[in-house]
């Protein structure tokens, strides 16, 4: 029961705040973050049981034999969702200060209680389907959410790529569990994982293989990543929750879920670390381009998922969803903390037109200095200890390549996330600055100006209300403390590792590393100061801070069109996929003479003046109205015939 | 399906096959003859043609078998929904004498007899492969119907139709698709297995076929189609789609739902279905109360009727399906009759489709304003017209067979409705206004039509048929 309060109290959230929201106004957002409170502590009591064996079952109903849906709440599910309604606990009380003036403020927080809902659903089901429909509601909300200033042409268009993008990876995950349900009969996951040895490799191999697709899409991975930095057109409390904490780990949480089949191939586990390690060092070159604070961000979010990716992908199930639970906290504390910046810069979003800030956003200095930290692994705070243990883990399954590439994206983290940290915070402001002499781009001019439109500015800097500042003060906290969870003496009895003990049997193979953990600790922390000293080197020292103008000039004129151009991969995605589903719709706008479609809407707006009162609001003309009419009616229609057989 | 196809089974099709073959005879005689009667004569061979399948329909009346190994049967519902079906050809086929261009009549004529050979292909249809054939054979041509005439509103009708309905016919095909599955055959007398009774991919293909039914019914919610496309085609195809098309539909659903399921748990499987109906005895008549458009109110009414109709078969005894058919051809006939007395106030662009144009007409063209008086009054259902002993009937099954709510809803149904009809009558006999529409003097066919019609819904009153 608990359980369905813990899942079912967002929706009832959604719900108040979309159909109550003129009336509710600004207690739409302190409801919305209530439903989520209430969410977390509902899970939080559960920890007890969830941890026993077996964890917390919750049996919904059945539909025919096979076909039972329920709910389940084990350490892996329970980590996930104390993470989204506790993290996003938070964001929803930043977003009451980030979002106060939008007209669209309780739609926003009917949105993101929805999200919180679809994503419960998606880590909480026993079963494919309801994990396939919150997949499903997930990327919806992030459209939503996405596209939320929908009056901006950018957003739009970012909102229709994820979207897109988005739709390929449910396909994949659809072929999958078309596959396993015509092959075990069942869509439990128990009833899977338990059949899952008599599979034949390829069959194996083609399930592995569509789930992962879904995977990468959600959770940007190399080529499907295209999507995440351009998602940074939503609202900053969206880029946090949703693209850095939450939903663009499902891929993660769906890999670490389907630990058993991956365990039988050894085939998918090569695809998938090959590919997060792959979107690791993608991620992190191409962080070291971005002049968007969002966008460095975003892009350090791909890399780090890329770390998961590859840690769960070759078997460290333990330090890919232990890198999940740190990254959740610093990377939403980074983007709270950047989103502080931007709501007192009003609105500006290029680090090269900051600098200086330190005296004027103290708080967001310390918690982005406390985050750079945490990502770059610096020994003590949590990055620290997840990182290592995913590099690590990759060497004891037998990669020592992608040991190779994970030491290097940690030089390369440490390289731009100090370059982020350094020109935002040191130096003189550089607001006043003209863009040209900064090497900035006139249209890039043109499309910050227009940027974060929720902002009810001033004219000058103003302070955020506490609603704002609290969440990224107490993010601090486990940014720096999470990791000690992992910690332990004799590397084996740490609280992380008994605490997941029934779910990710320590594996076989493991232990036979070439290099001892310290050791690589040790190497770690090297590659990591040599990037720091880089970025040092050309951003930090006195000289460097004095001809900031000049040199951010310079670094912007310069900068490899290869890199600008993220790899050209945006360009072929867009090529294949976007325009290709837009041409598409073209051609179907074709084939239904477009004249005819427009003189039918035309025709009924005249037709449509004396109607009831009561039937006029369904009654618009507009044949979409009418489907929309009709497939709610076969929804519910359906939902009598397929749950109302007697027994 | 064995091969040997006997004479007994051609004969069962026969009424159908004089159908269609008139249409093409209506064809080939606008071809022929390019005179100014050429209207009057493509309008007289579609009537014989319609009278002589009547003849033939009403021949097989008393006999019982199934033809073509049951895909086709013939018996007494097949007898009567195929009665109705030729009236509501009839009675619509006659208006093209008041309107219409005359170039095209022949056209839509042809249509008009080939979709009547789709509904009653579907009144007797014994196998669902059978009951599509009918239903594309009906809504095809009846696309292309709605779309005939060169008003912008027909064009937009026709694509609104062919867009929604077939949506609904996916539905419908996909329930018969798992109805196929779960029974392995597409024959009706095949859903009676007791073991369907509690299979789920039964259930979900019974659910699916009966929003493609509630969808041709236009019952709420898939009701919405309606107003839009009766108000948007011409008016004799109009007359038609209230009439023909419902016979055949409301064939398929008697046959399927009522007499095809397991008897375990029907009632439990039928449940949506009579709630169904009870909302669209109140949409539909909350949704006349405010329309200016005639066709668009019959819409309403129409969804509001076969409510009634619905309600009749609630309980699934023959007293209520014998209620059912009594009341549908009351409704038949006083449907085509308001359409008839449109179609003698009507022009060139419908005027006798405008609610506006009605006032004063109990001055002006006092034998139509009477004739429309009654229609009005059997739609309320008040004696002394068949309207009234329909509801009676209705009211009793209903009553008798437990779903008092259904009669409830149907009271109260009824009461909004008086409302939206007697808004018409008094403005029919109000003095104060005298708008004069340009109409035509005198129509022959469609008074004809009109004065059968007014003079059936006032006789069935006195011979209630029953079995």
């Amino acid at each position: 029961m608990m359980l369905l309060l813990a899942l079912l109290v967002p929706l009832a959230g959604a719900i108040a705040c979309w159909a109550l929201g003129p009336w509710l106004r600004n207690l739409a957002g302190w409801l919305a973050t209530a439903a989520v409170g209430i969410s977390f502590v509902a899970t939080l009591l559960l920890w007890g049981a969830a941890t026993q064996p077996g964890g917390v079952h919750l049996a919904l109903f059945s539909w025919m034999s096979g076909f039972d849906f329920g709910l389940t709440l084990d350490p892996l599910s329970l980590l996930w969702a104390l993470i989204i309604t506790g993290v996003g606990f938070l964001i929803h009380l930043y977003s009451i200060g980030y979002m106060h003036g939008d007209r669209a403020f309780a739609r926003f927080f009917a949105y993101m209680n929805f999200f919180i809902f679809a994503m419960m659903l998606l880590v909480l089901s026993d079963n494919w389907v309801g994990l396939l429909v919150g997949w499903g509601l997930v990327g919806l909300a992030s459209y939503f959410l996405i596209g939320f200033w929908f009056e901006r042409r950018s957003a739009v268009a970012a909102a229709r790529k994820a979207f897109i993008l988005n739709v390929i990876g449910d396909v994949g995950i659809m072929f999958a569990i078309f596959l396993i349900v015509a092959n075990v009969h069942s869509i439990r996951f128990a009833d899977t994982f338990a059949a899952s040895a008599t599979f034949g490799a390829p069959l194996l191999y083609a399930i592995c293989a569509g789930l992962f697709i879904g995977a990468a899409a959600k959770s940007a991975q190399v080529p499907l990543h295209t999507w995440l930095p351009d998602a940074m057109e939503g609202p900053t409390p969206v880029s946090a929750l949703i693209h850095a904490a939450t939903m663009v780990t499902a891929g993660v949480y769906l890999v670490a879920r389907c630990a058993p089949l991956w365990s039988h191939s050894p085939r998918a586990q090569m695809l998938v670390g090959t590919i997060g390690a792959l979107t690791a060092i993608v991620g992190a070159i191409l962080g070291t381009a971005q002049w968007d604070i969002k966008r460095i961000l975003a892009y350090s979010t791909m890399s780090q998922i890329g770390y998961m990716i590859m840690g769960v992908g070759v078997g460290a199930y333990a330090g890919g969803v232990a890198h999940f639970f740190t990254h959740a906290f610093f990377k939403a504390q980074l983007f709270l903390a950047s989103g502080l910046i931007i709501h007192a810069l009003h609105n500006e979003q290029d680090v090269r037109k900051m600098g200086g800030l330190r005296a004027r956003t103290p708080l967001a200095f310390w918690a982005i200095l406390v985050g750079v930290l945490a990502i770059c692994g610096i020994p003590g705070f949590s990055g620290f200890f997840s990182k290592d243990q995913i590099i690590q883990g990759v060497l004891e399954n037998g990669h020592p390549w992608m040991y190779g590439v994970g030491l290097l994206t940690a030089g390369i983290t440490a390289y731009y996330m100090f370059r982020l940290f350094f020109i935002t915070f040191l130096g003189e402001y550089r607001g006043n600055v003209d863009p040209a002499q900064l090497g900035m781009a006139p249209e890039a001019v043109g499309a910050e100006v227009a940027h974060e439109p929720a902002s009810t500015g001033s004219g000058e800097a103003h302070a955020p209300a506490w609603v704002m500042n609290l969440p990224v003060a107490l993010l601090i906290v486990p940014s720096v403390l999470a990791g000690w969870l992992l910690f332990s003496t004799d590397g084996a009895s740490s609280p992380w590792s008994r605490f997941f003990a029934a779910q990710f049997p320590t594996a076989a193979q493991a232990s036979a590393a070439a290099v001892p953990e310290w050791a690589t600790a040790l190497i770690a922390l090297g590659v990591v100061l040599a990037g720091i000293g880089v970025a040092v080197a050309r951003y930090a020292t006195r000289s460097a801070q004095a001809n900031a103008v000049a040199r951010l000039r310079d670094e912007s004129l310069r900068m490899p069109k290869l890199l600008v151009n993220a790899f050209y991969v945006d360009t072929l995605i867009d090529g294949v996929f976007v325009r290709g589903a837009r041409l598409l719709g073209s051609l179907f706008g074709r084939i239904l003479d477009p004249h005819v479609i427009d003189g039918a809407v035309r025709g009924v707006a005249a037709s449509a003046v004396g109607f009831g009162v009561l039937v006029r609001a369904l009654q618009s003309g507009l044949v979409r109205a009418y489907a929309l009419v009709i497939v709610l009616g076969v929804g519910c229609f359906l939902a009598y015939y397929v749950f109302g057989i007697p027994r | 399906m064995s091969a040997n196809v006997t004479n007994a089974d051609w004969a069962a099709v026969l009424s159908i096959a004089v159908l269609g073959a008139t249409g093409l005879a209506v064809l080939v005689a606008d071809l022929l003859a390019r005179t100014f009667v050429r209207r009057y004569i493509a309008i007289a061979i579609a009537m014989i043609g319609i009278i002589a399948a009547g003849a033939i329909v009403f021949a097989q009346y008393g006999t019982h078998y199934s033809a073509f190994g049951g895909a086709f049967v013939v018996d007494y519902a097949s007898v009567l929904f195929q009665g109705i079906v030729l009236l509501g050809a009839l009675g619509s086929v006659i208006l093209y004498g008041a309107i219409g261009e005359e170039r095209r009549i022949a056209g839509a004529l042809a249509l008009m007899l080939w979709s009547a050979c789709g509904a009653m292909l579907m009144s007797g249809a014994g196998n669902l492969m059978t009951i599509f054939l009918g239903l594309e054979l009906l809504s095809l041509a009846l696309y292309a119907l709605c779309g005939i005439a060169e008003r912008a509103g027909a064009h937009e009708a026709a694509l609104k139709y062919l867009i929604l309905s077939s949506t609904a016919t996916g539905f419908l095909l996909y329930g018969m698709g798992l109805l196929f599955g779960a029974t392995g055959s597409v024959a009706l007398s095949a859903l009676s297995n007791p073991a369907l009774a509690t299979n789920p991919i039964f259930w979900t293909g019974v659910g699916l076929f009966f929003v493609g039914i509630a969808f041709k019914l236009s019952l709420v919610p898939f009701h919405t189609w309606a107003p839009d496309v009766y108000e948007g085609a011409p008016l004799p195809v109009t007359a038609f789609m209230s009439v023909a098309t419902k016979a055949g539909v409301l064939a398929v659903l008697v046959r399927v739902f009522l007499w095809s399921l397991p008897s375990q748990h029907v009632s439990d499987m039928l449940l949506p279905m009579w709630i169904v109906a009870g909302i669209s005895m109140i949409v539909g008549n909350v949704g006349m109360l405010a329309q200016r458009d005639l066709k668009r109110m019959l819409a309403y009414s129409g969804i509001a009727q076969i409510g009634y109709i619905l309600a009749a078969l609630a309980g699934g005894s023959a007293e209520g399906f014998n209620a059912a058919l009594y009341y549908f051809a009351a409704y038949s006939f006083m449907n085509l009759g308001a359409f008839a007395v449109a179609a003698m106030l009507s022009g060139d662009r419908e005027e006798g489709s405008v609610i506006a144009n009605y006032s004063g007409l109990g001055y002006r063209r006092p034998w139509a304003a009477l004739a429309m008086t009654v229609f009005l009054l059997a739609m309320a259902g008040l004696p002394p017209t068949a309207g009234f002993l329909g509801k009676v009937f209705i009211l009793r099954s209903s009553v008798e067979t437990g779903y008092v709510w259904l009669a409830a809803l149907l009271i109260v149904g009824t009461a909004i409705s008086l409302y939206a009809y007697g808004r018409i009558v008094r403005a029919m006999y109000d003095r104060s206004t005298h708008p004069v529409p340009a109409a035509k003097p005198f129509v022959p066919l469609a008074a004809l039509s009109a004065a059968i019609c007014a003079i059936a819904v006032i006789a069935l009153t006195f011979y209630p048929f029953s079995r």
